[in-house]
């Protein structure tokens, strides 16, 4: 039963990386390298130019990407299996339910405060503080997914509109309390605050993408073998 | 028994009687060194390979 979740979500997972691994080959890796040729200085490297070829960092991006959308999977898959029974909604909505916490968690809550930034970009604080800050932010999304689930639970019986309401309320709160609250920490000097913008836009619902992807070919799979028991097999009479 | 008529509680209790104590570690293991490669390494080499990753996928790396 775990197992069967566990997998189904790497599977998802694994979907949802080769989506997002050809997006990076197509359009991150090419934008990347080129918000960095277009400004002058920037490289993480010591004295300019790079130590490691374009084409090794590319293909090493690709398969982070496929990695970090089989990560997501599985790690999808197995807190579905936990959370299934609390979560709201029948079927398939759970895993889209659950997949908006996790990028609400993950991703949202953190880029609140500290939005995806391209290359070039100046910042405030040092790593290590960003660090420290982004765990404690990933802390507080995880708290207003669970305490919206836990609203729309407890508001279900009374109506499914009123529901949805007191849900989104905690999110909604959050998201304007935390953006007009932050410090500008992150600033981008030599790159148009279009360009920005948009640049931004491309993480948010490309992260937001792989999520969807993940929570669709989940219950996809799910679909495909309707008749499963939620508890373990009674011992089975294998031929 | 249906998918809806469970309980989180149900889900422990059958998760613990069917993962060993070594699978649950090895697939934490495995999820942790993941995170730590993706996130947090910062090792010079490896750091500037995942670079273009990074930058895209909005992880506050470096």
């Amino acid at each position: 039963m775990f197992f069967t979740y566990f997998k189904r979500g790497l599977l998802a997972g694994g979907v949802a990386g080769l989506a997002y691994g050809l997006f990076m080959a197509a359009v991150a890796n090419p934008l990347v390298g080129y918000l960095e040729h277009a400004q002058h200085g920037h490289s993480h490297a010591p004295d300019g130019g790079s130590v490691i070829a374009e084409s090794t960092t590319a293909l090493v991006s690709v398969g982070g990407g496929l990695l970090w959308a089989l990560f997501l999977g599985g790690c999808f898959g197995i807190v579905l299996y936990f959370l299934e029974p609390a979560l709201p909604g029948r079927g398939a909505a759970k895993g889209f339910v659950l997949a908006a916490s996790g990028f609400l968690t993950i991703s949202v809550t953190p880029w609140l405060v500290l939005p995806p930034f391209a290359p070039g970009a100046e910042q405030a604080l040092a790593t290590s503080t960003r660090f420290a800050l982004y765990a404690g932010l990933v802390a507080l999304g995880g708290l207003i997914a669970a305490s919206s689930v836990l609203a729309y639970n407890r508001i279900e019986p009374r109506g499914r509109a009123l529901a949805v309401v007191a849900g989104a309320t905690p999110v909604v709160a959050a998201v304007v309390v935390l953006s007009l609250v932050s410090p500008t920490l992150v600033s981008h000097p030599e790159l148009s605050a279009d360009l920005v913008a948009a640049y931004r836009a491309m993480v948010v619902l490309s992260q937001g993408s792989i999520w969807l992807l993940i929570a669709a070919t989940f219950g996809w799979l799910q679909r495909r073998t309707p008749f499963e028991s939620t508890t373990t097999e009674p011992t089975q009479p294998t031929p | 028994m249906t998918p809806e008529s469970d309980t989180v509680a149900d889900r422990i209790d059958t998760a613990r009687a069917e993962i060993a104590p070594t699978t649950a570690l090895g697939i934490f293991g495995f999820g942790a060194a993941i995170t730590f490669t993706l996130l947090l390494l910062q090792e010079p080499l490896a750091h500037e390979s995942l670079h273009n990753f990074r930058h895209a996928a909005g992880i506050v790396c470096h």
